[in-house]
């Protein structure tokens, strides 16, 4: 009897949930507010997932205290819709012809929130304190050229100059970094300076309070130099477990939210809000560990490509919210090409393969992250699919400190077969740091690639200054790579937001996300 | 009396000690630092080295645990690897959101559970005594992530009458006093309910039993032989009697006030101590994770300092004597 009291009960509940989210499905076109309707008073409330940890952005490494310190605080450069570096507090800028000098012309109207104006100063300042090995910025080796500083100058308040001991192109998209005020910060210990929790930059939006765990505001800073913003204030939310950030978003208490492939559908089809999809600067693979016999001959890494279905695995996975990949670069990069070998599936040839590189009994195992669903179902996919041409595949979730030790562990040969995690990859192109032979063991090379003509590309392509020229070596670099298969390319995920009705002046959406220009973003009331 | 508690505070100092030299050490024992997560390939892992030497870790780990130590008597806990304030501030920050809803949840599930407990041993095997039973267990076997869930659809998406997320309304920051107070209990409904909800069960049991076993014995049935009227025996005789198991279980979970529960705290945004300690976990974050140690082990001694002290209160045979 009370079996069924219980059935009955937990049937009443699974219901009253079921319920709760259903609808019609169809999905519905984005609609924008009219710019007129613009509320001045008005609040945007964002939705951050994770705990804010340090407002300063020569230290912050985690992605929401990145997103308030974005809205307070400008760098020299930033970068456009078509991820183009375009001057910030910098209105120009030349480079000598050695390609070793670079001089910034900045603004004269900028502001620091607390009213002192911004010189020349304070971007030594901002540089010199990366530099200091004191402070504790992970941002160091942006300015550091095989070993060497890059020296920077102040010519006179508003030209600086940047030596580099040779010629860098991935330098330039290095500008953006944010500025930090030498007026409030010089002669202190930056790590721990009270200035982090209360910080002050020249951006459209400054910081008025924050509650550790529960959210930052920050408001309009009417002095901004590219114009006053519409917003009143932007209230940061920490709302640390996704679908309670959805709920949040469907009861209206925030404007927008990161959504999941599984719910996609569900609220495109909602009315009230906009959903938008767009590309990541991001690209997800399977790295076989050329250390281990097992992956030495190229022929069983070509097999594996040849036996994966990438299609498949895509549709399975993200229906649709995804692409395969096919080369170390993501195709919104100018320095994307497919002109690479994308082995198509055909697990005949992948058995052919096996067949003569000598490893019909292949069997390894897959190691990934725990807390990525989307890796974890696709590494128990891959495992079928390479089942069909008869290697055997366990799969290993671990916890993502434990599986950095195995693989950024100081010297070789790690102790794995195969990876599959992602990459998130910087505006320039720039892969030395993952291809170069250099960078083994010590280094994100950890599956010990090597290839001297690989090494030779990566080197000119970080060296030569002209785009035309840089697109045709990294076209180059990924053909090669692809050749090699030391990683499986798997899929590029798209990053998905679902933005409430009432926001606009939102740019177009891309991997820069969909609020570029701050000032412009409103509500409607 | 006076004795017995200062014998026992000070019994305290080697405890404290032992725990933190334990937790140091099995600590540092888990994979990874407070570096890996920073891993990304526009970072030179020399530059973590450089991070992690600047934080001390390139000391041998017993040096690492005296220099911590040697901190901790001079009332420092250090200062958090991520945020760069200092450990008791970040504790500090969290407490008050913690405890506003521990303690509300705490009274609220003692009040009904005791009773509870009560009523289905004496009406045992009632229809009453069934249904509650149902009800503990659908709640033992529920995740609080679901109903908390459930809960938030119900009433905070379809019906509109209370808040899904947070600890206040935050534009409200300007209104009275009043308002806010309003402001804030309308938060705390949902995330109460739903602990209330799933820890009824635990101690209706526990207070069931403990009354069962009582309403068995002897001198229950002299009390009621010799004529008393039946709510005497119940109130008077056999739950002072059946409180002293309560007391311990009450006093064990004392530390569970200050660490906060995760899910919950995770699941309503509530800014509470259960998500601060699981963050620094996960992110390696030494100091902090010392400091909530250090913190919860003297919490667990004054737990059950206070549990000793209340079974002298409810039980007359429990004295503690002078010597």
């Amino acid at each position: 009897m009370y079996k069924n009291a219980v059935v009955i009960f937990l049937f009443l509940l699974v219901c009253l949930t079921g319920c709760a989210g259903s609808g019609s499905l169809s999905a519905k076109p984005i609609k924008l507010p009219d710019p007129a309707q613009a509320d001045l008073n008005g609040s945007l409330i964002l939705s951050l997932g994770g705990e804010v940890s340090i407002i300063n952005p020569i230290l912050l490494t985690d992605t929401s205290s990145s997103a308030i310190e974005g809205t307070i605080f400008t760098g020299l450069t930033t970068i456009n819709e078509k991820l183009e570096v375009v001057p910030d507090l910098a209105k120009s800028w030349d480079v000598s012809a050695d390609g070793k000098i670079w001089t910034f012309h900045l603004r004269s109207d900028v502001k620091w929130h607390d009213g002192q104006p911004f010189t020349a100063d304070d971007v030594v300042f901002t540089f010199n304190s990366i530099l200091n090995p004191k402070v504790n910025s992970v941002r160091r080796s942006d300015f550091i050229i095989d070993g060497e500083p890059i020296k920077f100058r102040a010519l006179d308040n508003l030209t600086v100059q940047a030596f580099l001991p040779r010629p860098f192109a991935p330098f330039l998209t290095h500008t953006g970094m944010s500025l930090i005020p030498k007026h409030l910060l010089e002669g202190k210990d930056i790590n721990t300076a009270e200035f982090n929790r209360r910080p002050v930059g020249t951006g459209p939006f400054k910081f008025k309070e924050w509650v550790t765990g529960d959210h930052v505001i920050v408001v309009r800073n009417d002095n901004y130099y590219l114009g006053k913003p519409k917003l009143a204030q932007i209230i940061f939310k920490i709302i640390p477990d996704e679908n309670s950030m959805l709920v949040a978003l469907e009861a209206g208490e925030v404007d927008s939210a990161g959504v999941p492939p599984k719910d996609y559908r569900r609220l495109k089809a909602k009315e009230g809000l906009n959903v938008f999809e767009y590309d990541a600067l991001t690209y997800t693979y399977l790295a076989f560990n050329l250390a281990n016999p097992k992956f030495q001959d190229k022929r069983v890494r070509q097999a594996l490509a040849y036996a994966t279905n990438k299609e498949q695995l895509v549709k399975l996975i993200f229906k649709g919210l995804a692409s395969p990949a096919y080369a170390p670069s993501v195709p919104i990069s100018w320095a994307y090409s497919d002109a690479v070998e994308k082995y198509p599936y055909n697990p005949e040839k992948a058995r052919q393969l096996l067949k003569e590189a000598g490893t019909e009994n292949l069997s390894f195992t897959i190691l990934t992250n725990q807390g990525n669903k989307e890796r974890e179902k696709a590494a128990v996919i891959l495992q079928q699919q390479f089942e069909k041409v008869g290697i055997e595949v366990n799969v290993r979730v671990m916890e993502w400190s434990a599986l950095l030790k195995i693989i950024n562990a100081p010297k070789g040969p790690k102790d794995f077969d195969a990876v599959l995690m992602g990459w998130s990859l910087g505006l320039d192109p720039d892969a030395y740091s993952i291809w170069h032979s250099s960078q083994y063991p010590v280094g994100f090379n950890f599956i010990d690639y090597r290839n001297t003509a690989v090494d030779r590309l990566l080197a000119r392509g970080r060296t030569t200054l002209n785009q035309a020229e840089r697109k045709k070596i990294y076209a180059k670099l990924w053909q090669i790579i692809a050749a090699d298969q030391p990683y499986l390319f798997l899929w590029y995920p798209k990053s998905i937001e679902a933005i409430r009705e009432r926001v606009g002046g939102l740019s177009r959406p891309g991997p820069a996300g969909l609020m570029l220009h701050l000032e412009k973003i409103f509500v409607t009331k | 009396m006076k004795t017995f508690l200062w014998r026992r505070i000070i019994q305290f100092i080697p405890l404290i000690f032992g725990v933190s030299l334990l937790s140091f050490f099995v600590m540092h024992l888990a994979p990874g630092d407070p570096t890996s997560l920073f891993t990304n390939p526009n970072i030179d892992p020399r530059e973590l080295a450089r991070i992690r030497a600047n934080w001390g870790l390139d000391q041998p780990i017993y040096l690492q645990y005296f220099y911590w130590l040697g901190n901790l008597l001079r009332g420092n806990l250090g200062t958090s690897y991520t945020t760069g304030q200092p450990v008791l501030q970040e504790i500090l920050a969290r407490l008050p959101a913690t405890l506003m809803l521990m303690i509300p949840a705490y009274i609220l599930t003692l009040l009904i559970t005791i009773p509870l407990g009560v009523i289905c041993a004496v009406k045992k095997d009632s229809w009453f005594d069934n249904l509650i039973t149902i009800f503990s267990f659908a709640g033992m076997a529920t995740p609080s992530f679901w109903l908390g869930l459930v809960l938030m659809l119900i009433f905070a998406v379809q019906l509109h009458w209370l808040p899904a997320v947070g600890i206040s309304e935050i534009s409200a920051t300007n209104q009275s006093m009043l308002a806010r107070g309003i402001d804030f209990l309308r938060h705390l409904i949902l995330p109460l309910s739903t602990m209330v909800l799933l820890s009824l069960a635990g101690i209706t049991r526990y207070q069931r039993a403990a009354m069962l076993e009582v309403l068995n014995q002897d001198y229950i049935r002299t009390a009621r032989a010799k004529g008393l009227p039946e709510r005497m025996v119940i109130y008077k005789h056999a739950l002072k009697n059946a409180l002293i198991p309560i007391v311990t279980i009450i006093g064990l979970s004392l530390p569970d006030l200050f660490g906060g529960a995760f899910i919950i705290e995770t699941i309503f945004a509530w800014p509470g101590m259960g998500r601060l300690g699981v963050m620094a976990i996960f992110q390696r974050n030494y100091p902090l994770i010392m400091g909530i140690v250090v913190f919860s082990a003297l919490l667990i001694m004054l737990g059950n300092l206070l549990a000793d002290l209340a079974y002298a209160w409810v039980d007359p045979r429990i004295r503690y004597a002078k010597k």
